[in-house]
């Protein structure tokens, strides 16, 4: 099976005996009825990976085995289970040059505080894992677990048990123990209670346990869990004038670092619209009419994810059923019919009021079983609230600003969140009694030393500039001429009649600013056109030939045209084009950055290289991935990859492919690889020596597929590429969701963590001790926050034959966060990433299909 | 629910129920939807019953006696006019355990209740007297008398009908007339002490009822199947009324606190009695009706600038789900309050007009209330009487003309 497929059935990998004795699904329609799981105990409530290790252990072997080194129990459960960390992924044991020590040493060493907090256990504690039979066989997992539960022999220990994997902190006497009990109904069960193995705590199976633990204790402080997220809407932050409540909360995981187990605290919120579907869409027919509704209303709806009053869940939108009213009738478990309004009403006493309103169609991914159908689910927009921020909303700048000023948390405000968390932890008895019986202890706030990596100089043609703050270096090279481009001679301009009066203005700031920069823009040819999209493209298509170097457009608004044309000009024409809304021009006072900004995206466009950053590595090539759902087709992925041409690392070769596959592990990466090389070798004549390749948009759990699909395609293009000696390659797993942040405190008040800030200790993968999860990883801290906190960027390398010792992949890592032409300061993430995000964001936003070849060496996705 | 399904009904579907967990409770043969079905029946049964007499009934306390899992708590709490709900067990642990199942909702938060409601859950017994359970509206016991011993069951219509002396009392026990349609027949439940059949439920039933001054009616849940009409329901429920002439609460020496019961678990509901909620809501539903009549005026100025000259018709399409469905009186009443008007690039919709809307109209708010709970959050009017807004926003939808 390939590591796409497995990824694929992650989480789902449920045996199918599980499903006996489940209600069928028989309707097709049915909204979610008082189930059973509605009921549910929350005490039974295992995370999806642990359901799935039931079977599993069936057939294992019932004799005790310590540890679990290559122990392919594990290995099953580890795939199977989805949580913020990848589990079983050991690959620093393969990179001689790290396995003793992966830390650097350059830079100025900087203290630290953290949002981890130690987690101590006794020195011997261990975990006991029993395998649980009942005779006679009870098929239903809950009555199993009542009965186990409230088995008196049992009732003092700390317990975790899914119905067949029973997780004691202390051994039972016996190996196995034989239980007995009765039903309801009088019947004798016998449980048989077996030992099957003692796991330390640093065993993965552990961490589950742990993670498990902290669910608990966490609804105990009365917070709902959505998605992984711990939330507490009884102290919601209300914004009244956008319809919004933001509910306060965490991200919380129990994980081993270094050489610790820690408990990472991230504060989140969730955002919760104050508006039903129903009125969204009554909304939205208000604002754009009647002709492209339907279009709109799925294109913003489909993909939110919304919240229903009657029940305590969540669903995603999949689809919308136009043709499905309230009043028509479903089938229910039982086989009756029933329309959906008498439902409502007799199993929630909720009248719906509009019997013309469509239903909102959501699958229930199946967690039993990957081979069966999904579960179709209607749902009323009345009664459905919208959660997050999507769509058209995150277009209207007053409530993104509102929203904004309460998210930013200031990295004080963020600490002393994290302490109050702490604090209702420990003052909590219920919270308080579960750490005790696993016996937990909830440790101290960890704090770590970091490093400051020396800041760059950024490299223009006549000029080295030393930058006063790396964050933003706009005004240090205002004078300074870029690297290269070539001059813009033959263009055009296509603008509506009524955007005329502006183009003069901003044409002659645009040749002042260009001038003073190196890049000579000559005069337009200049096109009016009616306002609408059609005359655009009429106008384009007339009047675009081969010596055409590049169009503006000067966009009335941003609806479809921009969508148009991109289309046309990346794909069916390729031209590079340049798209400005009329209304930026008109923005009097700020035309001379504007225009130095569009200046500088226009000569990338043309394959202008702006600055440079000393790299001393020769023959280097640096690569770029990322992967992006299409708009329209949820069930599309587009890949891009982007490659650097020349040893200066400021040219860069771009592939992108649209692929059908519903996980965003990349399948094309060997065409993109060999493409990339061979541009390489017309430019410089030879192979790269090095290749490091920064993959972005890994998804949780993934890590592993990644590590087994795509990393031997990259070889093997690599191996065929036809140079004699083999370029070596490193591949770097990067994310920008990471929960560790780091603080540096001053003054006794905190503050963010300086420009360049690595952190390769404490933190980091797990050392020696855990065998499995040794991994090669930084963080870094690349982007300045001037409000709010700043994210650190995690860097892990999970493939290295450059053999760069760890410092020089740190600051090479620093240096490529410079290049990013769109944005003339550092960035969060090395630039070949940013532009792969680029690029596949406008594929997926506007193209939708396979950018022109020719393009390939321009930056034109800018 | 076929005869079919109650018969066949295995350790699956009895598991996949959780009443299965505990004991105090034992509808254990029949299956899961059967038991839902009859305590939601049972709960529409009292609703309707007690509304049938005064619609605008407010502020309803209920207890289930014997609540074990907590489902019928959990059933009664979606109506409105229920504000206190109160569960008692012996079994202290379940109490513990289930009740995060009476949390709000989160959509609860979204949208908030009316009236307050909180519930508590109570550890104590049936046949101890807590003065924090006097004067309610309902107490239900359902099957519950069966787990009683001859003692309890000798003390319990003291303690409920004499002391607590609700308004109504609902009692449900297993018809063991019903037993020999089940596989395995004796008791159906381990703990049950007794299973009566409808001469032993009524007699009980009728005796307690003159004791104490109440009138009883008897129905039950679970019809039998064809052919086996003759032995009724699969479980009787009788439901008593206290009779008007009757003494209408405990005696003045029993009024002083008694609390025995030790509560487990309480939880209030957010809702609209809470001034920061009912300002959340209130804001919010302004700005949207603000909103929608901005973007029906812009629609109404784009319309007359095309030169038609005509009023734009209602969005008439596919999704006829569009527009607020008024009735005659809210019509009328919106009609005849002041319109919304435009002075220069601002817009105006006045405070009257707002509360004509059905859904501002419901609030329990006057003008007065509602201008100052406005104040920090809403642009107003000099006067106060208007809420103002920009008549065009940057980031409006301007439909492209083709």
């Amino acid at each position: 099976m390939s590591g796409r497929a497995r990824v694929r059935a992650r989480g789902m990998a449920r045996s199918p005996g599980a499903l006996a004795g489940e209600c069928t699904q028989a309707s097709p329609s049915v909204p979610r009825m008082l189930m059973p799981s509605d009921l549910s105990d929350s005490e039974a409530s295992f995370s999806g990976g642990m359901e799935g290790t039931s079977r599993i252990s069936q057939n294992c072997d019932k004799s005790v085995s310590s540890g679990d080194v290559g122990s392919t129990f594990v290995e099953k459960v580890v795939k199977v289970r989805r949580d913020y960390v990848d589990l079983g992924v050991c690959t620093r044991a393969k990179l001689a040059h790290v396995r003793d020590s992966k830390t650097g040493s350059s830079g100025i060493p900087v203290k630290l505080a953290t949002n981890l907090f130690n987690l101590d256990l006794p020195q011997d504690w261990q975990l006991y894992q029993y395998h649980v039979t009942y005779i006679p066989d009870l098929a239903s997992r809950r009555l199993r677990i009542a009965l186990l539960y409230n088995h008196s022999r049992l009732s003092d220990h700390a317990k975790a048990f899914d119905g067949t994997i029973l997780f004691l902190s202390q051994k039972l006497e016996e190996k196995v123990t034989e239980l007995s009990t009765e039903t309801q109904r009088g019947e004798t069960v016998k449980m048989t209670v077996t030992l099957t193995r003692e796991l330390p705590s640093s065993s993965p199976m552990c961490i589950q346990v742990f993670n498990i633990i902290f669910k608990k204790i966490l609804k105990k402080l009365s917070m709902y869990q959505i998605g992984r997220n711990f939330y507490k809407p009884s102290e919601p932050v209300e914004i009244p004038q956008h319809k919004l409540s933001l509910w306060p909360g965490f991200a919380v995981s129990v994980s081993h670092f270094e050489r610790k187990l820690l408990f990472v605290a991230d504060v989140s919120y969730k955002v919760l619209r104050n508006e039903t579907v129903l009125e969204f869409m009554t909304d939205l027919c208000y604002k754009i009419g009647t002709s492209c509704f339907i279009q709109t209303c799925e294109q913003q709806l489909i993909g939110l994810i919304v919240l229903t009053r009657y029940n305590n869940k969540t669903y995603r939108i999949d689809d919308i059923d136009w043709s499905v009213k309230p009043t028509c009738t479903f089938q229910r478990r039982d086989g009756s019919e029933i329309t959906y309004v008498d439902y409502y009403k007799q199993q929630y006493n909720i009248t719906l009021s509009d019997l013309n309103q469509p239903v909102l169609v959501s699958l229930l991914k199946s967690r039993r079983n990957d081979n069966t159908e999904p579960k179709i689910v209607h749902l009323m927009p009345e009664l459905c609230f919208l959660t997050g921020l999507a769509g058209q909303v995150t277009s209207d700048f007053q409530l993104m600003k509102a929203v904004a000023e309460e998210i930013r948390l200031s990295p004080l405000g963020r600490q002393q969140r994290l302490a109050r968390l702490v604090d209702d932890i420990q003052r909590n008895k219920d919270a308080r009694f579960e750490l005790e019986t696993w016996g937990l202890h909830f440790g101290s706030q960890m704090s770590l030393t970091g490093r400051v990596v020396p800041s760059e100089k950024i490299l223009m043609q006549d000029h080295v500039c030393q930058p006063m703050s790396a964050a933003d270096w706009s005004k240090d090279i205002r004078t300074c001429k870029i690297l290269s481009v070539q001059s813009l001679n033959k263009w055009l301009i296509v603008c509506s009649n009524r955007a005329e009066n502006v183009i003069d203005g901003f044409l002659s700031c645009l040749r002042r600013v260009g001038s003073s920069m190196g890049f000579n823009v000559g005069y337009p040819k200049i096109i009016k056109v009616q306002e609408n999209v059609a005359a655009f493209l009429r106008a384009i298509q007339q009047h675009v030939d081969l010596d055409v170097q590049l169009v503006m457009c000067i966009l009335p608004s941003n609806q479809n045209y921009y969508d148009c044309i991109k289309k046309y000009l990346s794909s069916d024409c390729p031209v590079p084009s340049q798209c400005v809304l009329s209304r930026t021009l008109n923005k009097q006072g700020m035309m001379m950055s504007i225009a130095t900004k569009i200046a500088l995206q226009m000569s990338c466009k043309l394959g202008g290289e702006l600055w440079a950053v000393e790299i001393p590595l020769k023959s280097l090539m640096v690569a770029g991935i990322d992967v992006c759902k299409d708009k329209f087709s949820k069930q599309m992925v587009v890949v891009g990859f982007v490659a650097s041409l020349n040893p200066r690392i400021t040219r860069w070769f771009s592939r992108c492919i649209l692929q059908r596959t519903t996980t965003d592990i990349a399948d094309c990466l060997k065409v993109f690889m060999t493409g990339a090389l061979k541009e390489w070798y017309k430019h410089n004549h030879d192979f790269p020596a090095r290749i490091i390749v920064y993959r972005d948009g890994v998804g949780d759990g993934q890590l592993k597929a990644v590590i087994e699909y795509e990393v031997p395609q990259l070889l093997s293009s690599v191996a065929e590429s036809g140079s004699k000696i083999s370029s070596r390659l490193s591949v770097i797993v990067v994310r920008k969701k990471c929960l560790p942040r780091f603080f540096t405190e001053m003054d006794r008040t905190v503050q963010n963590a300086p420009l360049g800030t690595v952190v390769d200790s404490e933190a980091t993968r797990p050392e020696w001790q855990v065998p499995l999860e040794n991994q090669y990883d930084f963080y870094l801290i690349s982007q300045a926050a001037y409000r709010g906190t700043v994210r650190p960027t995690h860097y892990n390398v999970i493939y290295d034959d450059n053999g760069l010792k760890p410092d020089h992949m740190q600051r090479l890592t620093f240096k490529l966060c410079h290049l990013y032409y769109n944005w003339q300061g550092l960035i969060s993430i090395p630039a070949p990433c940013q532009y792969a995000h680029k690029l596949t964001y406008l594929v997926a936003q506007s193209i939708h299909k396979e950018p022109n070849l020719e393009l390939a060496s321009y930056l034109y996705y800018l | 629910m076929t005869f079919k399904r109650v018969t066949e009904s295995n350790m699956d579907d009895v598991g996949c129920f959780s009443s299965e967990m505990g004991r105090t409770r034992g509808f254990c043969l029949v299956a899961p939807d059967f038991l839902i079905q009859s305590l939601r029946d049972i709960s529409e049964f009292f609703v309707s019953r007690r509304l049938g007499d005064k619609m605008e009934e407010k502020n309803m306390q209920v207890a289930d006696l014997g609540c074990g899992d907590t489902e019928l708590l959990r059933l009664l709490k979606i109506y409105p006019c229920i504000q206190l709900l109160v569960g008692v067990d012996i079994d202290e642990e379940k109490l513990q355990s289930n009740g995060h199942h009476l949390s709000p909702f989160l959509g609860e938060f979204v949208k908030p209740r009316d009236l307050d409601l909180t519930v508590t859950l109570y550890h104590g017994s049936v046949v101890e007297r807590d003065s924090r359970l006097l004067g309610f509206d309902l107490i239900t016991c359902i099957e519950l008398i069966e787990h009683l011993d001859s003692d309890h069951l000798a003390r319990f219509p003291e303690v409920v009908f004499g002391y607590l002396s609700p308004a109504m009392i609902v009692i449900s026990t297993p018809n063991s007339e019903f037993n020999p349609l089940f596989p395995i027949v004796t008791l159906r439940d381990a703990d049950h002490k007794f299973e009566w059949n409808r001469m032993e439920f009524q007699t009980w039933a009728l005796q307690v009822a003159n004791r104490y001054n109440y009138s009883v009616e008897f129905t039950g849940v679970g019809k039998p199947p064809a052919g086996a009409e003759h032995v009724g329901f699969c479980t009787q429920i009788g439901v008593f009324w206290r009779n008007s002439g009757g003494a209408p609460g405990p005696c003045v020496s029993q009024q002083h606190d008694q609390h025995v019961y030790k509560a487990v678990y309480t939880v209030s509901y957010p809702s609209l009695q809470q001034e920061r909620v009912l300002k959340f809501e209130l804001v919010s539903e302004v700005l949207l009706q603000v909103e929608r009549l901005r973007l029906w005026h812009l629609r109404t100025l784009r319309e007359q600038k095309r030169g038609a000259g005509t009023v734009p018709k209602e969005p008439s399409v596919a999704p006829s789900l569009m527009l607020d469905l008024f009735t005659e009186a809210e019509k009328a009443r919106i009609e005849n309050s002041p319109k919304p008007f435009c002075e220069g690039s601002r817009f105006f919709v006045p405070l009257q007009r707002l509360l004509a809307y059905p859904r501002l109209h419901r609030l329990p708010v006057d003008e007065e209330r509602m201008r100052s709970l406005l104040a920090d959050s809403v642009c107003l009017s000099s006067d106060g009487s208007a809420v103002k807004v920009d008549l065009r926003n940057t980031w409006d939808w301007e439909p492209d003309d083709y």
